[in-house]
């Protein structure tokens, strides 16, 4: 290990109760997370003086529970989610601003485009951006377009265009996530598929499909972070924070991007090797964000695990397969388990490297590698068995 | 909702499109297309390009920014075939293509719309365009672009 600081190690993961429309608040689901993650971890609030969040305010939420003194907290708006709040609370241990934090993202899902489109009404959350779009959405908006589809649906094209790459590559992808979601209880879609219904599957953006989508939930999921000499006191196995790393290299403008091929996760990606003497061939397991099934095969390239326009063949003669030379998102990814904002690639790298995730388990894991975002910003770590 | 009301020819109601607000910094692009030309910001002190228009250069933190008429051509970036709406103006207008275009004036310098007059069929990375102003609505023409004629 490399990263500056003292060692930081995973103490605890935890979801809320995940699902489609579930009734609950934004707070229901911080606080199921929390909960879960403290459980997971044999730690009370008490324990805990440090909290950062994305999609709920720290410090509210520290409140609520009972978190004092609270020694740091930090609040992500433009962020790349769970990444981080993650990487700051690995950060803020690491230097010893705190001991013991708590990472949180917590989705609130959000009103659907078809709901949009149909006109729910003058009070429907999103009617005041539709008929007058000011600042950049002036140059975005009016042409019809603003959807995160349709920026993965651009990608996608020019990286198919540019390497030659087809829509069953992507396929090949999605079928082996859901074989992998086929495995974990907790997955949303849990029946395996098969290239014919991937490829009958509805255009969201045309080369995109729908399959290649993250699955909108209500989530709250929750990571605890704490000191390694913490941590070998506590419930489980030890994980450790072998490197990590957070970059930008624009605003969030994905559309206007003049490389779409090479985006933030080459950064992450270079930043991460250079926290560790690990290499890619040192990994047993990635987990890596799925928003959309192009950001799988930029984090493969930018990672090193295949070269340049190569993730295409490098899922295709099955290496990203449970059983092949590097299982990636083996709890199905966000595309069944339900969109967690890079939380459950976190969660199930830790579970992977305690050797807790069950059908899915990948003998002897001991590196795992998670990531998140991708564009103009993105972030990841690299994890290790204690 | 607030869809506008065509009441002068008694037609049903027709979803309002999307409009700009322009604003100090912006409003010389919207002059431009509704002259025929595009315009695009520029630093007056290092001659970068910058596109969306902003107050300050990030190439050279001047301030001294001015809208240029630019030529209007370029080369297709990529491409996404819109096949469902995120706006009620845009439901009966799908499928459409979206696309960015990388302006010839510098490299990297790119603009996002929407092609018309090809198909899909018509598309690879690299092709010429030009761009050409549609008026979508009595209140919005927008300059979007289309194969160079001739060189497809």
């Amino acid at each position: 290990m490399a990263t500056a600081g003292r060692r930081v190690a995973v103490a605890g993961v935890g979801y809320s109760h995940v699902g489609r429309n579930t009734g609950l608040s934004i707070d229901d689901h911080m606080i199921a997370a929390t909960k879960a993650a403290l459980a997971d971890s044999g730690l009370s609030v008490s324990d805990i003086d440090g909290i950062t969040s994305v999609g709920t305010e720290p410090l509210l939420d520290a409140w609520l529970l009972g978190i004092e003194p609270v020694n740091w907290w930090a609040s992500g708006m433009m962020a790349p989610a769970f990444s981080y709040s993650a990487t700051q609370a690995i950060a803020a241990i690491a230097s010893g601003f705190c001991d013991t934090a708590i990472a949180l993202r917590v989705i609130g899902q959000q009103p659907s485009s078809s709901a949009l489109v149909k006109g729910a009404g003058s009070n429907h959350p999103m009617t005041s951006m539709l008929h007058r779009a000011a600042g950049d959405r002036q140059f975005i908006v009016p042409f019809g377009a603003g959807s995160p589809v349709q920026w993965a649906g651009m990608f996608t094209q020019r990286y198919m265009q540019q390497y030659g790459a087809t829509e069953e590559d992507f396929g090949n992808h999605v079928v082996t996530q859901r074989y992998h979601a086929s495995m974990n209880d907790d997955a949303i879609f849990r029946d395996p598929i098969t290239m014919d219904d991937y490829l009958s599957a509805r255009y969201v953006s045309k080369p995109l499909r729908i399959l290649d989508c993250d699955y909108p939930v209500d989530s709250g999921s929750a990571v605890i972070f704490t000191t390694e000499e913490r941590a070998r006191d506590l419930a489980q196995p030890v994980v450790l924070v072998e490197s990590y790393a957070l970059n930008a290299i624009r605003d969030l403008h994905f559309e206007v991007m003049s490389d779409m091929v090479h985006t933030a996760p080459v950064q992450t990606a270079k930043k991460l090797w250079e926290g560790t003497d690990l290499t890619p061939a040192d990994v047993d397991t990635a987990q890596l964000y799925d928003g959309f099934s192009i950001i799988v095969f930029q984090w493969l390239e930018a990672l090193g695990f295949c070269g340049d326009g190569e993730a295409a063949a490098f899922v295709r003669e099955g290496n990203t397969r449970l059983g092949g030379s590097l299982p990636v998102n083996t709890d199905g990814g966000a595309c069944n388990v339900g969109r967690r904002h890079g939380a459950n690639f976190c969660i199930e790298s830790t579970r992977q490297l305690r050797g807790q995730s069950g059908k899915r388990q990948v003998e002897g894991a001991e590196v795992a590698v998670w990531t998140n975002a991708v564009g103009p910003f993105a972030a990841g770590a690299i994890l290790t068995k204690g | 909702m607030s869809t506008s009301t065509s009441a002068t020819d008694g037609t049903a109601e027709a979803p309002l499109p999307p409009l700009p607000q322009p604003d100090a910094v912006t409003q010389f692009f919207w002059d431009g297309v509704a002259e025929g030309e595009l315009r695009i910001q520029r630093c007056q002190s290092c001659g970068h390009y910058l596109h969306y228009p902003k107050v300050l250069c990030r190439y050279c933190q001047s301030d001294d920014l001015a809208g240029e008429r630019v030529s209007g051509r370029g080369t297709l970036y990529t491409w996404t075939i819109a096949v469902q709406p995120f706006h009620p103006f845009y439901v009966d207008r799908i499928p459409y293509i979206v696309a960015t275009v990388e302006l010839e004036e510098e490299p990297g310098l790119m603009f996002m719309t929407q092609l018309t007059d090809c198909t899909e069929e018509d598309l690879r990375i690299g092709m010429p365009v030009e761009v050409t102003f549609v008026e979508l609505h009595p209140e919005l023409t927008l300059p979007f672009f289309r194969p160079v004629q001739g060189r497809t």
